[in-house]
């Protein structure tokens, strides 16, 4: 355990130093927040819309920085065969994408605080005091999920096919989640079945008073279980070429 | 292959006397990736202390050999022991430090970073100083690890496999990206681990490299273990020396006959062969009434040993060679 939380903290310093990271998962979801986010007097999800726009936009940039990020590192360091160094030290063999889960747990943190501080102090949302920790969690929750796609994608894809590919699910959960925008029609039925949009909607819920639907936890957890699943099956077939 | 077996036995016979049980044991271990066999029936043992030299061409079959011994790979037959244990506990335990071909280095880290993290690793660490000294690495200890040079990147890897107290250190073609100078060093802090009391396996195609540093020298080809002994058993095993001659009316079978022999070529009226013993041989000839001219004994050095006992095999097994996979 000493020995992951030592990667743990070496990973953590390491992307302190890298601004494309903060890029995504900051900067992103700020500006569109600031350009977008403060609409009187429009609804959405039942909701004001600078509320559900909050609830999108810290989504949004904690999904992407689980997904982005690590894919692309993962890749690399398959590649240039620090994975397969780590195996060579007393470090357990689980432990590396113990510590690439863990680093995403942290590293979607400062996007959702900082968004949810935005909505309070630009977007004029008032919450009672205790939604705010629930909504942090849900969010939280429904977006470090995507933490274990991207071990998934990261093990399985070459360095030069995971942008692609992560971009692909990027647009695909971003747009159908309703992060950028609140979908309705075809694409809005389908797009209740993402994991994001169910993040989303038990956000609002919780702001709109309202009950929250049974199956969006448990969808949530259904999407836990199939990313955890993808993520088990590409670091098996792949340990003998890692 | 007799012969083969009779080097066997000579090099463990000698190999018996260092004590205690084997650090590590192949068992007629093999794997397999379809039809291909990168390693067909290995079986070895390594004891304490000993500097062992893996040897042999590419495609051998060495680097499977070793990730399966380092756990990365699963035999597809046969059993591996490290320390009485299976690979991945001994691995797991910090009782061997590996550096391979294909090990990387984390990235936006110092080299000292990354030292201190992986002794951070290690049950028994080295002081982080000290393995920054013994590796030669402790000038640019504060330069980033992906702003380094291949000769400084292999010198980190080198720091990585001996930041822990491990006994026993696996190397997989340690010097390939080193120049001569930094082979040197290289080799002196190598033999200050063993010294200090460290079993070493390593796996080289340098054969000056494993005729220097090695006191045993394990020769594969085509995933099998051809010949097993000191570097000067190796040398005797495929006839030290060489003699060639011109010889007219040539009597093949009497040549064949002759003692020492391991290798007869005959061109014409040239004939050249490779004996364990050119003194017998030489006699033999000159008592069996003949008279060559333009006799020429020389000795063979480790590369011609090699190239000879290699050769024999391909030329007894057929051509190809079993692929390296990395």
């Amino acid at each position: 355990m000493a020995g992951t939380l030592a990667l743990t903290k070496a990973e953590l310093t390491r992307l302190l130093h890298n601004r494309r990271y903060f890029i995504f998962t900051v900067a992103f979801p700020v500006i569109l927040y600031l350009l977008i986010g403060r609409q009187v007097n429009t609804k959405a999800y039942g909701i004001g819309f600078g509320a559900y726009y909050m609830i999108a936009m810290s989504t949004f940039g904690a999904f992407s920085g689980a997904l982005n990020g690590n894919a692309q590192r993962i890749s690399q360091e398959k590649k240039e065969g620090w994975i397969r160094q780590l195996r060579l030290t007393p470090l357990p063999a689980s432990a590396y994408v113990v510590t690439k889960v863990l680093v995403s747990l942290a590293t979607t943190i400062p996007a959702i605080v900082i968004v949810l501080l935005l909505g309070r102090f630009y977007g004029n949302v008032h919450l009672p005091a205790w939604e705010w920790p629930v909504i942090a969690v849900v969010v939280w929750f429904g977006s470090t999920i995507f933490a274990a796609l991207a071990v998934a994608i990261g093990y399985r894809f070459a360095p030069e096919q995971v942008q692609p590919v992560t971009l692909i699910i990027y647009f695909i959960f971003a747009i159908l989640g309703g992060l950028w925008f609140p979908l309705s029609g075809f694409l809005g039925h389908v797009g209740q079945f993402t994991p994001t949009y169910e993040a989303v909607k038990i956000g609002s819920d919780v702001i709109g008073n309202l009950s929250v639907p049974v199956g969006l936890p448990i969808g949530l957890v259904v999407w836990l279980g199939i990313f955890a699943t993808l993520a088990t099956l590409a670091v098996r077939s792949t340990a003998e070429s890692v | 292959m007799s012969q083969y077996e009779t080097v066997t036995a000579t090099a463990s016979g000698s190999w018996r006397g260092s004590g205690g049980p084997p650090v590590v044991s192949f068992e007629n271990v093999s794997k397999h990736y379809g039809r291909l066999k990168a390693v067909d029936g290995l079986t070895l043992d390594l004891h304490p202390g000993e500097t062992t030299a893996l040897l042999g061409p590419n495609g051998a079959g060495k680097s499977t050999s070793l990730d399966m011994l380092l756990a990365l790979r699963k035999p597809t037959g046969g059993k591996i022991e490290m320390f009485g244990s299976d690979p991945y506990h001994a691995v797991k335990s910090g009782r061997v430090g590996a550096m391979l071909q294909s090990g990387g280095l984390m990235p936006e880290v110092t080299v000292r970073d990354l030292v201190e993290l992986v002794t951070k690793l290690h049950p028994k660490p080295e002081p982080v100083a000290t393995t920054l000294k013994r590796a030669g690495i402790a000038q640019f200890a504060d330069q980033r690890v992906d702003r380094l040079s291949g000769g400084q990147t292999q010198r980190v890897r080198f720091a990585l496999a001996i930041c822990g107290k491990s006994e026993l250190i696996v190397l997989d073609e340690p010097t390939a990206a080193m120049d001569v100078e930094t082979r040197r060093l290289f080799w002196n802090s190598m033999k200050e681990e063993v010294a200090a009391g460290r079993t070493l396996l390593f796996a080289t195609h340098y054969l000056e490299e494993a005729d220097q540093a090695a006191d045993r020298i394990l020769v594969i080809n085509r995933g099998r273990l051809l010949a097993d002994g000191t570097p000067a058993e190796i040398k005797a095993r495929a006839g030290a020396r060489r003699i060639s001659f011109r010889l007219e009316r040539v009597d093949e079978p009497f040549l064949l006959g002759l003692p020492g022999l391991v290798n007869l070529e005959v061109r014409h009226d040239i004939v050249q062969l490779q004996t364990s013993d050119s003194d017998a041989t030489l006699y033999a000839i000159l008592d069996g009434g003949y008279r060559p001219s333009e006799i020429e004994v020389t000795s063979l050095g480790l590369e011609q040993a090699f190239l000879a006992i290699t050769a024999e095999d391909d030329a007894t097994n057929g051509t190809t060679h079993a692929g390296e996979t990395n």
